[in-house]
Protein backbone atom coordinates (compact mmCIF):
# COMPACT_ATOMS: atom_id res chain seq x y z
CA UNK A 1 0.00 0.00 0.00
CA UNK A 2 1.46 3.50 -1.33
CA UNK A 3 0.06 6.36 1.34
CA UNK A 4 0.17 9.64 0.56
CA UNK A 5 -0.95 11.83 3.44
CA UNK A 6 -1.14 15.45 3.44
CA UNK A 7 1.96 15.91 1.27
CA UNK A 8 2.75 20.08 0.85
CA UNK A 9 6.28 20.94 -1.31
CA UNK A 10 7.00 24.24 -1.25
CA UNK A 11 10.55 24.52 -2.94
CA UNK A 12 12.79 27.80 -1.79
CA UNK A 13 11.85 30.38 -4.48
CA UNK A 14 8.11 30.07 -2.76
CA UNK A 15 6.45 28.48 -4.95
CA UNK A 16 3.82 26.07 -3.56
CA UNK A 17 4.05 23.17 -5.72
CA UNK A 18 1.78 20.56 -4.07
CA UNK A 19 -0.79 21.59 -1.43
CA UNK A 20 -2.44 19.21 0.90
CA UNK A 21 -2.41 15.85 -1.16
CA UNK A 22 -4.14 12.89 -0.08
CA UNK A 23 -3.87 9.45 -2.21
CA UNK A 24 -4.09 5.44 -0.88
CA UNK A 25 -2.73 3.43 -3.80
CA UNK A 26 -3.88 -0.01 -3.19
CA UNK A 27 -1.04 -2.51 -4.53
CA UNK A 28 -1.24 -3.29 -7.77
CA UNK A 29 -3.15 -0.20 -9.21
CA UNK A 30 -2.74 1.64 -11.94
CA UNK A 31 -3.15 5.38 -11.17
CA UNK A 32 -2.82 8.16 -13.87
CA UNK A 33 -2.32 11.85 -12.43
CA UNK A 34 -3.48 14.20 -14.90
CA UNK A 35 -3.75 18.26 -15.41
CA UNK A 36 -2.29 21.06 -16.56
CA UNK A 37 1.01 22.63 -17.47
CA UNK A 38 2.51 23.56 -13.61
CA UNK A 39 -0.36 21.87 -11.69
CA UNK A 40 2.39 19.80 -9.51
CA UNK A 41 2.26 16.50 -10.95
CA UNK A 42 5.59 16.09 -11.54
CA UNK A 43 6.80 17.30 -8.18
CA UNK A 44 3.70 14.86 -6.86
CA UNK A 45 6.47 12.00 -8.62
CA UNK A 46 9.26 13.66 -7.49
CA UNK A 47 7.73 13.31 -4.15
CA UNK A 48 6.83 10.21 -3.89
CA UNK A 49 10.59 8.69 -5.51
CA UNK A 50 12.07 10.75 -2.59
CA UNK A 51 14.16 12.64 -5.21
CA UNK A 52 12.15 16.10 -3.40
CA UNK A 53 11.50 15.98 0.16
CA UNK A 54 8.32 17.13 1.17
CA UNK A 55 7.65 20.25 3.21
CA UNK A 56 5.05 18.63 5.28
CA UNK A 57 3.11 15.81 5.42
CA UNK A 58 4.78 11.82 4.62
CA UNK A 59 4.99 9.40 1.72
CA UNK A 60 4.53 5.64 3.05
CA UNK A 61 5.50 2.16 1.60
CA UNK A 62 3.77 -0.46 3.89
CA UNK A 63 3.82 1.88 6.72
CA UNK A 64 7.33 2.89 6.38
CA UNK A 65 7.92 6.75 5.63
CA UNK A 66 9.62 7.31 2.27
CA UNK A 67 12.25 10.36 2.87
CA UNK A 68 15.08 9.73 0.67
CA UNK A 69 14.65 6.98 -3.15
CA UNK A 70 14.03 3.77 -1.68
CA UNK A 71 14.38 0.52 -3.21
CA UNK A 72 10.46 -0.42 -3.45
CA UNK A 73 10.33 2.48 -5.53
CA UNK A 74 11.53 3.41 -8.87
CA UNK A 75 11.08 6.35 -11.54
CA UNK A 76 10.76 6.29 -15.01
CA UNK A 77 11.35 9.89 -16.22
CA UNK A 78 10.14 12.35 -19.24
CA UNK A 79 13.29 11.42 -21.10
CA UNK A 80 15.03 7.99 -20.88
CA UNK A 81 18.18 9.68 -19.28
CA UNK A 82 20.03 6.58 -20.10
CA UNK A 83 23.60 7.09 -19.28
CA UNK A 84 25.86 7.32 -22.68
CA UNK A 85 29.21 5.77 -22.24
CA UNK A 86 27.25 2.38 -21.03
CA UNK A 87 26.18 -0.51 -23.56
CA UNK A 88 22.27 -1.11 -22.97
CA UNK A 89 22.71 -4.03 -21.53
CA UNK A 90 25.28 -2.20 -18.79
CA UNK A 91 22.65 0.54 -18.32
CA UNK A 92 20.03 -1.40 -17.49
CA UNK A 93 22.17 -3.44 -15.03
CA UNK A 94 23.01 -0.49 -13.17
CA UNK A 95 20.56 -0.47 -10.17
CA UNK A 96 21.74 -4.00 -9.70
CA UNK A 97 25.86 -3.83 -9.65
CA UNK A 98 25.21 -5.40 -5.84
CA UNK A 99 24.14 -8.91 -7.39
CA UNK A 100 26.11 -11.54 -8.72
CA UNK A 101 26.88 -11.85 -12.51
CA UNK A 102 24.58 -14.67 -12.98
CA UNK A 103 21.70 -12.80 -11.18
CA UNK A 104 22.44 -9.77 -13.06
CA UNK A 105 22.60 -11.66 -16.57
CA UNK A 106 19.17 -13.46 -16.03
CA UNK A 107 17.07 -10.71 -15.18
CA UNK A 108 18.78 -8.05 -17.35
CA UNK A 109 17.82 -11.06 -19.96
CA UNK A 110 14.19 -11.26 -18.51
CA UNK A 111 13.42 -7.24 -18.58
CA UNK A 112 15.36 -7.42 -22.29
CA UNK A 113 12.21 -9.86 -23.01
CA UNK A 114 9.60 -7.73 -21.31
CA UNK A 115 10.42 -4.88 -23.74
CA UNK A 116 11.09 -6.90 -26.43
CA UNK A 117 14.76 -5.44 -26.96
CA UNK A 118 17.10 -8.81 -27.03
CA UNK A 119 19.59 -8.08 -29.65
CA UNK A 120 20.21 -4.87 -28.59
CA UNK A 121 22.78 -6.07 -25.48
CA UNK A 122 25.99 -4.32 -27.27
CA UNK A 123 24.24 -1.06 -28.16
CA UNK A 124 25.20 2.59 -27.22
CA UNK A 125 22.30 5.00 -26.34
CA UNK A 126 23.37 7.08 -29.22
CA UNK A 127 22.69 3.70 -31.48
CA UNK A 128 18.95 3.92 -30.15
CA UNK A 129 15.28 5.17 -31.51
CA UNK A 130 13.73 7.62 -28.92
CA UNK A 131 11.41 4.54 -28.49
CA UNK A 132 13.55 2.13 -27.84
CA UNK A 133 15.35 4.31 -25.29
CA UNK A 134 12.58 5.00 -23.66
CA UNK A 135 11.79 1.00 -23.61
CA UNK A 136 16.01 0.37 -22.44
CA UNK A 137 14.72 2.85 -19.27
CA UNK A 138 12.04 0.92 -18.36
CA UNK A 139 14.04 -2.02 -18.51
CA UNK A 140 16.46 -0.57 -16.21
CA UNK A 141 13.56 0.57 -13.72
CA UNK A 142 11.97 -3.39 -14.20
CA UNK A 143 14.87 -4.84 -13.57
CA UNK A 144 15.08 -4.15 -10.16
CA UNK A 145 11.83 -5.43 -9.32
CA UNK A 146 10.19 -2.26 -8.00
CA UNK A 147 6.83 -2.89 -6.09
CA UNK A 148 6.09 0.75 -7.32
CA UNK A 149 6.38 2.17 -10.55
CA UNK A 150 6.32 5.93 -11.14
CA UNK A 151 6.44 6.97 -14.72
CA UNK A 152 6.57 10.92 -15.41
CA UNK A 153 4.94 11.70 -19.01
CA UNK A 154 7.52 8.73 -20.46
CA UNK A 155 5.85 8.59 -23.78
CA UNK A 156 5.24 12.03 -24.46
CA UNK A 157 7.89 13.07 -26.71
CA UNK A 158 7.22 9.73 -28.60
CA UNK A 159 5.13 9.52 -31.83
CA UNK A 160 1.80 8.14 -31.92
CA UNK A 161 3.06 4.20 -32.99
CA UNK A 162 5.83 3.94 -30.82
CA UNK A 163 3.06 5.58 -27.90
CA UNK A 164 0.75 2.76 -28.71
CA UNK A 165 3.21 -0.04 -28.78
CA UNK A 166 5.14 0.96 -25.34
CA UNK A 167 1.30 1.95 -23.76
CA UNK A 168 0.61 -1.71 -24.53
CA UNK A 169 4.37 -2.92 -23.17
CA UNK A 170 3.30 -1.05 -19.96
CA UNK A 171 0.22 -3.51 -19.22
CA UNK A 172 2.16 -6.15 -21.01
CA UNK A 173 4.37 -5.97 -18.09
CA UNK A 174 2.18 -4.84 -15.40
CA UNK A 175 0.29 -8.01 -15.65
CA UNK A 176 3.67 -10.52 -15.08
CA UNK A 177 4.94 -7.83 -12.33
CA UNK A 178 1.46 -7.16 -10.88
CA UNK A 179 3.90 -3.53 -9.93
CA UNK A 180 1.89 -0.34 -8.56
CA UNK A 181 1.73 2.35 -11.21
CA UNK A 182 1.53 5.62 -10.56
CA UNK A 183 1.93 7.55 -14.18
CA UNK A 184 1.83 11.13 -14.86
CA UNK A 185 0.43 12.04 -18.31
CA UNK A 186 -1.69 15.41 -20.12
CA UNK A 187 -3.23 12.41 -22.75
CA UNK A 188 -6.98 11.99 -21.35
CA UNK A 189 -6.60 8.95 -23.73
CA UNK A 190 -3.97 7.84 -22.37
CA UNK A 191 -4.85 8.13 -18.69
CA UNK A 192 -8.42 6.44 -19.66
CA UNK A 193 -6.83 3.51 -21.77
CA UNK A 194 -4.52 2.59 -18.79
CA UNK A 195 -5.51 3.21 -15.56
CA UNK A 196 -7.76 1.94 -12.98
CA UNK A 197 -7.95 5.52 -11.64
CA UNK A 198 -7.80 8.86 -12.86
CA UNK A 199 -6.38 11.58 -10.22
CA UNK A 200 -7.12 15.08 -11.79
CA UNK A 201 -5.05 17.88 -10.11
CA UNK A 202 -5.73 21.24 -10.64
CA UNK A 203 -2.46 24.14 -10.18
CA UNK A 204 -1.56 27.19 -7.93
CA UNK A 205 -0.83 25.37 -5.53
CA UNK A 206 -1.25 21.70 -6.94
CA UNK A 207 -4.08 19.67 -5.43
CA UNK A 208 -6.58 16.91 -6.08
CA UNK A 209 -9.79 18.33 -8.02
CA UNK A 210 -11.10 14.98 -8.44
CA UNK A 211 -10.63 10.92 -8.89
CA UNK A 212 -12.68 8.94 -11.50
CA UNK A 213 -12.45 5.24 -11.32
CA UNK A 214 -12.30 3.09 -14.04
CA UNK A 215 -14.30 -0.03 -13.61
CA UNK A 216 -13.19 -1.40 -16.91
CA UNK A 217 -11.22 -4.36 -17.13
CA UNK A 218 -7.72 -4.01 -19.02
CA UNK A 219 -6.22 -3.72 -21.35
CA UNK A 220 -8.52 -1.24 -23.17
CA UNK A 221 -8.65 0.11 -26.44
CA UNK A 222 -8.38 3.84 -26.49
CA UNK A 223 -11.38 3.77 -28.93
CA UNK A 224 -13.25 1.56 -27.43
CA UNK A 225 -17.16 3.28 -26.92
CA UNK A 226 -17.60 2.26 -23.20
CA UNK A 227 -14.38 4.26 -22.30
CA UNK A 228 -16.32 7.68 -23.47
CA UNK A 229 -18.07 8.58 -20.45
CA UNK A 230 -15.33 8.41 -18.63
CA UNK A 231 -12.97 10.05 -20.62
CA UNK A 232 -16.00 12.87 -20.78
CA UNK A 233 -15.59 12.76 -16.75
CA UNK A 234 -12.08 13.46 -17.23
CA UNK A 235 -12.38 16.31 -19.83
CA UNK A 236 -14.77 18.06 -17.83
CA UNK A 237 -12.82 17.89 -14.46
CA UNK A 238 -9.84 19.40 -16.62
CA UNK A 239 -12.04 22.09 -17.81
CA UNK A 240 -12.76 22.99 -14.02
CA UNK A 241 -9.10 22.61 -13.69
CA UNK A 242 -7.99 24.35 -16.76
CA UNK A 243 -10.24 27.54 -14.81
CA UNK A 244 -7.51 27.75 -12.23
CA UNK A 245 -4.66 28.51 -14.51
CA UNK A 246 -4.28 30.11 -17.82
CA UNK A 247 -2.94 27.78 -20.43
CA UNK A 248 -2.36 24.38 -20.96
CA UNK A 249 -0.78 21.93 -22.29
CA UNK A 250 -3.70 19.59 -22.26
CA UNK A 251 -4.96 17.42 -25.49
CA UNK A 252 -8.16 18.11 -25.40
CA UNK A 253 -9.13 15.61 -27.96
CA UNK B 1 12.18 -3.70 -37.89
CA UNK B 2 12.46 0.33 -37.63
CA UNK B 3 14.34 2.38 -39.66
CA UNK B 4 16.70 2.60 -37.17
CA UNK B 5 17.01 -0.48 -36.89
CA UNK B 6 17.77 -1.10 -40.86
CA UNK B 7 20.46 1.63 -40.69
CA UNK B 8 22.06 -0.24 -37.97
CA UNK B 9 22.06 -3.25 -40.03
CA UNK B 10 23.63 -1.51 -43.29
CA UNK B 11 26.51 -0.17 -41.34
CA UNK B 12 26.85 -3.77 -39.75
CA UNK B 13 27.31 -5.22 -43.19
CA UNK B 14 29.80 -2.21 -44.89
CA UNK B 15 31.82 -2.84 -41.42
CA UNK B 16 34.93 -3.87 -43.74
CA UNK B 17 35.11 -0.48 -46.07
CA UNK B 18 34.22 1.49 -42.95
CA UNK B 19 37.54 0.03 -41.21
CA UNK B 20 39.53 1.00 -44.46
CA UNK B 21 37.80 4.25 -44.78
CA UNK B 22 39.29 4.82 -41.71
CA UNK B 23 42.67 4.17 -42.39
CA UNK B 24 42.62 6.16 -46.01
CA UNK B 25 40.47 9.00 -43.53
CA UNK B 26 43.56 8.52 -41.29
CA UNK B 27 46.45 8.83 -43.58
CA UNK B 28 44.98 11.72 -45.72
CA UNK B 29 44.57 13.49 -42.69
CA UNK B 30 48.50 13.18 -41.98
CA UNK B 31 48.59 14.38 -45.30
CA UNK B 32 46.48 17.29 -45.33
CA UNK B 33 48.57 18.45 -42.11
CA UNK B 34 51.63 18.44 -43.93
CA UNK B 35 50.92 20.68 -46.49
CA UNK B 36 51.01 23.79 -44.60
CA UNK B 37 54.99 23.39 -42.77
CA UNK B 38 56.12 21.73 -45.70
CA UNK B 39 54.91 24.60 -48.78
CA UNK B 40 56.17 26.99 -45.80
CA UNK B 41 59.73 25.30 -45.77
CA UNK B 42 59.89 24.37 -49.17
CA UNK B 43 58.66 28.29 -50.11
CA UNK B 44 61.77 29.57 -47.91
CA UNK B 45 64.34 27.70 -48.93
CA UNK B 46 63.50 28.66 -52.63
CA UNK B 47 63.67 31.85 -51.89
CA UNK B 48 67.48 31.55 -49.90
CA UNK B 49 68.08 29.46 -52.65
CA UNK B 50 67.45 31.99 -55.18
CA UNK B 51 69.24 34.63 -53.54
CA UNK B 52 65.95 36.75 -52.63
CA UNK B 53 66.55 36.27 -49.15
CA UNK B 54 69.46 36.11 -47.17
CA UNK B 55 68.80 33.34 -44.36
CA UNK B 56 71.33 34.44 -42.11
CA UNK B 57 68.67 35.47 -38.73
CA UNK B 58 66.15 32.73 -40.17
CA UNK B 59 67.90 29.75 -41.69
CA UNK B 60 66.70 27.84 -44.39
CA UNK B 61 65.32 24.22 -43.77
CA UNK B 62 68.36 22.55 -45.47
CA UNK B 63 70.53 24.14 -42.81
CA UNK B 64 68.03 23.30 -40.08
CA UNK B 65 68.30 19.64 -40.87
CA UNK B 66 72.09 20.19 -41.38
CA UNK B 67 72.21 21.09 -37.80
CA UNK B 68 70.06 18.91 -36.20
CA UNK B 69 71.61 15.76 -38.23
CA UNK B 70 75.16 17.18 -36.32
CA UNK B 71 73.38 17.45 -33.46
CA UNK B 72 72.63 13.88 -33.32
CA UNK B 73 75.32 12.86 -34.68
CA UNK B 74 77.75 14.44 -31.76
CA UNK B 75 74.41 12.61 -29.48
CA UNK B 76 74.10 15.82 -28.07
CA UNK B 77 70.24 15.96 -29.34
CA UNK B 78 69.31 12.83 -27.49
CA UNK B 79 70.86 14.00 -24.61
CA UNK B 80 68.88 17.13 -24.98
CA UNK B 81 65.73 15.42 -26.09
CA UNK B 82 65.61 12.93 -23.47
CA UNK B 83 65.93 15.59 -20.59
CA UNK B 84 63.32 17.63 -21.55
CA UNK B 85 61.00 14.97 -22.06
CA UNK B 86 61.32 13.44 -18.68
CA UNK B 87 60.84 16.92 -17.42
CA UNK B 88 58.02 17.28 -19.04
CA UNK B 89 57.10 13.94 -18.12
CA UNK B 90 57.57 14.16 -14.85
CA UNK B 91 56.12 17.90 -14.25
CA UNK B 92 52.79 16.99 -16.42
CA UNK B 93 52.16 13.59 -14.35
CA UNK B 94 52.45 15.92 -10.82
CA UNK B 95 50.68 19.03 -12.16
CA UNK B 96 47.77 16.43 -13.76
CA UNK B 97 47.14 14.39 -10.65
CA UNK B 98 47.22 17.78 -8.72
CA UNK B 99 44.81 18.99 -10.67
CA UNK B 100 42.47 16.16 -11.03
CA UNK B 101 42.65 15.80 -6.96
CA UNK B 102 41.82 19.37 -6.27
CA UNK B 103 39.55 20.09 -8.75
CA UNK B 104 37.41 17.00 -7.81
CA UNK B 105 37.69 17.88 -4.37
CA UNK B 106 36.51 21.76 -5.21
CA UNK B 107 33.60 20.55 -8.19
CA UNK B 108 32.41 17.94 -5.37
CA UNK B 109 31.93 19.59 -2.25
CA UNK B 110 30.83 22.76 -2.17
CA UNK B 111 32.07 24.02 1.05
CA UNK B 112 35.53 23.22 -0.01
CA UNK B 113 34.56 25.25 -3.79
CA UNK B 114 34.06 27.82 -1.26
CA UNK B 115 37.40 27.65 0.78
CA UNK B 116 39.98 26.74 -1.94
CA UNK B 117 38.78 27.74 -5.74
CA UNK B 118 39.05 31.98 -5.15
CA UNK B 119 42.81 31.33 -3.73
CA UNK B 120 44.00 28.88 -6.67
CA UNK B 121 41.90 31.37 -9.12
CA UNK B 122 43.59 34.17 -7.96
CA UNK B 123 47.47 31.77 -7.92
CA UNK B 124 46.55 31.34 -11.65
CA UNK B 125 46.94 34.70 -12.72
CA UNK B 126 50.07 34.76 -11.71
CA UNK B 127 52.51 34.83 -14.50
CA UNK B 128 54.28 31.61 -14.59
CA UNK B 129 57.43 33.66 -15.09
CA UNK B 130 57.06 35.44 -11.66
CA UNK B 131 57.33 31.92 -9.76
CA UNK B 132 60.82 31.30 -11.40
CA UNK B 133 63.02 33.43 -8.43
CA UNK B 134 60.70 31.67 -5.88
CA UNK B 135 61.12 28.30 -6.91
CA UNK B 136 64.90 28.86 -7.67
CA UNK B 137 65.24 30.12 -3.93
CA UNK B 138 62.58 27.36 -2.80
CA UNK B 139 63.98 24.35 -4.58
CA UNK B 140 67.77 25.82 -5.95
CA UNK B 141 68.77 25.23 -9.36
CA UNK B 142 68.25 21.69 -10.00
CA UNK B 143 65.37 19.32 -11.41
CA UNK B 144 63.07 20.51 -8.30
CA UNK B 145 62.75 23.77 -8.91
CA UNK B 146 61.92 23.09 -13.22
CA UNK B 147 59.48 20.32 -12.44
CA UNK B 148 57.64 22.07 -10.30
CA UNK B 149 57.43 25.32 -12.50
CA UNK B 150 56.44 22.80 -15.36
CA UNK B 151 53.53 21.35 -12.97
CA UNK B 152 52.34 24.59 -11.60
CA UNK B 153 52.10 25.07 -15.88
CA UNK B 154 49.98 21.73 -15.72
CA UNK B 155 47.77 22.04 -12.96
CA UNK B 156 45.75 24.98 -13.93
CA UNK B 157 44.35 23.85 -16.68
CA UNK B 158 43.59 20.37 -15.48
CA UNK B 159 42.39 21.97 -12.12
CA UNK B 160 40.05 24.11 -13.84
CA UNK B 161 38.52 21.75 -16.51
CA UNK B 162 37.61 18.81 -13.74
CA UNK B 163 36.11 21.63 -11.39
CA UNK B 164 33.79 23.06 -14.29
CA UNK B 165 32.72 20.01 -16.08
CA UNK B 166 32.03 18.74 -12.22
CA UNK B 167 29.85 21.33 -11.48
CA UNK B 168 28.01 21.49 -14.61
CA UNK B 169 26.94 17.60 -14.94
CA UNK B 170 23.68 17.06 -15.88
CA UNK B 171 21.44 17.12 -13.41
CA UNK B 172 19.07 14.83 -14.86
CA UNK B 173 21.51 11.80 -14.96
CA UNK B 174 23.20 12.49 -11.40
CA UNK B 175 19.36 12.27 -10.41
CA UNK B 176 19.55 8.67 -12.02
CA UNK B 177 21.97 8.06 -9.82
CA UNK B 178 20.06 9.46 -6.97
CA UNK B 179 17.15 6.82 -7.88
CA UNK B 180 19.79 3.72 -7.25
CA UNK B 181 20.30 5.18 -3.95
CA UNK B 182 24.27 5.25 -5.26
CA UNK B 183 26.79 5.65 -2.50
CA UNK B 184 28.90 9.51 -2.68
CA UNK B 185 31.65 7.47 -3.90
CA UNK B 186 29.56 5.36 -6.43
CA UNK B 187 28.33 8.40 -7.89
CA UNK B 188 31.73 9.95 -8.14
CA UNK B 189 32.67 6.42 -9.72
CA UNK B 190 29.77 5.36 -11.84
CA UNK B 191 28.61 9.32 -13.01
CA UNK B 192 30.43 12.16 -12.44
CA UNK B 193 33.68 10.85 -13.52
CA UNK B 194 32.28 9.17 -16.67
CA UNK B 195 30.51 12.03 -17.55
CA UNK B 196 33.36 14.46 -17.32
CA UNK B 197 36.14 12.40 -19.46
CA UNK B 198 35.76 14.65 -22.57
CA UNK B 199 36.36 17.54 -20.58
CA UNK B 200 39.46 16.28 -18.59
CA UNK B 201 41.07 14.71 -21.77
CA UNK B 202 40.87 18.58 -22.85
CA UNK B 203 41.94 20.04 -20.21
CA UNK B 204 44.87 17.28 -20.01
CA UNK B 205 45.70 18.56 -23.57
CA UNK B 206 45.87 22.15 -22.73
CA UNK B 207 48.18 21.01 -19.53
CA UNK B 208 50.27 18.88 -21.97
CA UNK B 209 50.65 21.64 -24.25
CA UNK B 210 51.47 24.27 -21.29
CA UNK B 211 53.77 22.16 -19.91
CA UNK B 212 55.93 22.25 -23.01
CA UNK B 213 55.75 25.58 -22.65
CA UNK B 214 56.85 25.90 -19.37
CA UNK B 215 59.59 23.53 -19.29
CA UNK B 216 61.30 25.95 -21.87
CA UNK B 217 60.64 28.69 -18.92
CA UNK B 218 62.50 26.36 -16.45
CA UNK B 219 65.54 25.25 -18.70
CA UNK B 220 66.35 29.25 -18.71
CA UNK B 221 66.78 28.96 -15.34
CA UNK B 222 70.42 27.73 -15.74
CA UNK B 223 70.18 24.39 -16.89
CA UNK B 224 72.55 22.63 -18.51
CA UNK B 225 70.28 20.38 -20.60
CA UNK B 226 67.95 19.97 -22.25
CA UNK B 227 66.25 21.53 -25.84
CA UNK B 228 65.52 25.20 -23.88
CA UNK B 229 69.34 24.91 -23.20
CA UNK B 230 70.25 24.66 -26.56
CA UNK B 231 67.82 27.48 -27.19
CA UNK B 232 70.14 29.71 -24.54
CA UNK B 233 73.29 28.35 -26.15
CA UNK B 234 72.42 29.19 -29.72
CA UNK B 235 71.23 32.52 -28.76
CA UNK B 236 74.81 33.18 -26.45
CA UNK B 237 77.02 31.46 -29.53
CA UNK B 238 74.38 33.13 -32.56
CA UNK B 239 73.75 29.81 -33.59
CA UNK B 240 70.13 30.89 -35.70
CA UNK B 241 69.92 27.20 -36.69
CA UNK B 242 70.34 25.66 -33.89
CA UNK B 243 67.79 27.82 -32.05
CA UNK B 244 65.30 27.39 -35.10
CA UNK B 245 66.04 22.74 -35.03
CA UNK B 246 65.22 23.43 -31.46
CA UNK B 247 61.92 24.99 -31.97
CA UNK B 248 61.15 22.39 -34.55
CA UNK B 249 61.89 19.92 -32.22
CA UNK B 250 59.63 21.28 -29.32
CA UNK B 251 56.68 21.73 -32.18
CA UNK B 252 57.46 18.08 -33.39
CA UNK B 253 57.35 17.04 -29.58
CA UNK B 254 53.97 18.83 -28.86
CA UNK B 255 52.27 17.27 -31.64
CA UNK B 256 53.56 13.78 -31.33
CA UNK B 257 52.40 13.47 -27.38
CA UNK B 258 49.49 15.67 -27.98
CA UNK B 259 48.75 12.70 -30.53
CA UNK B 260 49.37 10.11 -28.58
CA UNK B 261 46.98 11.83 -25.56
CA UNK B 262 43.96 12.04 -28.20
CA UNK B 263 44.91 8.09 -29.00
CA UNK B 264 45.24 6.85 -25.36
CA UNK B 265 42.07 8.37 -23.95
CA UNK B 266 40.09 7.99 -27.63
CA UNK B 267 38.39 4.81 -26.34
CA UNK B 268 37.59 6.76 -23.26
CA UNK B 269 35.61 9.09 -24.94
CA UNK B 270 33.64 7.24 -27.88
CA UNK B 271 30.47 6.95 -26.92
CA UNK B 272 29.88 10.76 -27.44
CA UNK B 273 27.19 11.27 -30.11
CA UNK B 274 29.08 14.77 -31.71
CA UNK B 275 27.96 16.24 -35.16
CA UNK B 276 32.01 15.76 -36.34
CA UNK B 277 31.87 11.74 -35.98
CA UNK B 278 28.15 11.89 -37.67
CA UNK B 279 30.65 13.48 -40.57
CA UNK B 280 32.87 10.76 -40.59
Amino acid sequence: MLSLLSLSKTYPSGVEALSNFDLEIRPGEIVAVIGGSGCGKSTLLRVISGLEPATLGQVRIHGEEVTAPHPLINLIFQEPRLLPWLTVEQNISFGIRHLDAREQGRRVRGVLQQVQLQGYETRLPKELSGGQAQRVAIARALVTQPEVLLLDEPFSALDAMTRGSLQRHLLHIWRETAATIVIVTHDIEEAAALAHRVVVMRPSPGTMLEEITIDLPLPRNELEADLDPFKKRIRTALHRSLAYADGTDLMLV
Amino acid sequence: MTAADLSSEKQRLSGGKSGYRLRWSAFSGLLIALVLPVSGFAVWQLLVSSGFASGRLVPPPSRILSALWQLQQTGELSHHLVATCLRVLSGFAAGAVAGIILGGVTGYFRPARRLLDPTLQALRAIPSIAWVPLFILWFGIFETSKVTLIAVGVFFPVYLGVSASLVSVDRKIVEVGRIFRLSGFEMVRRILFPAILPALVVSLRTGLGLGWMFVVAAEFMGASEGLGYLLVDGQQLGKPDQIVAAILVFAILGKLSDGLLVLLTAPLTAWQDNYQKERK
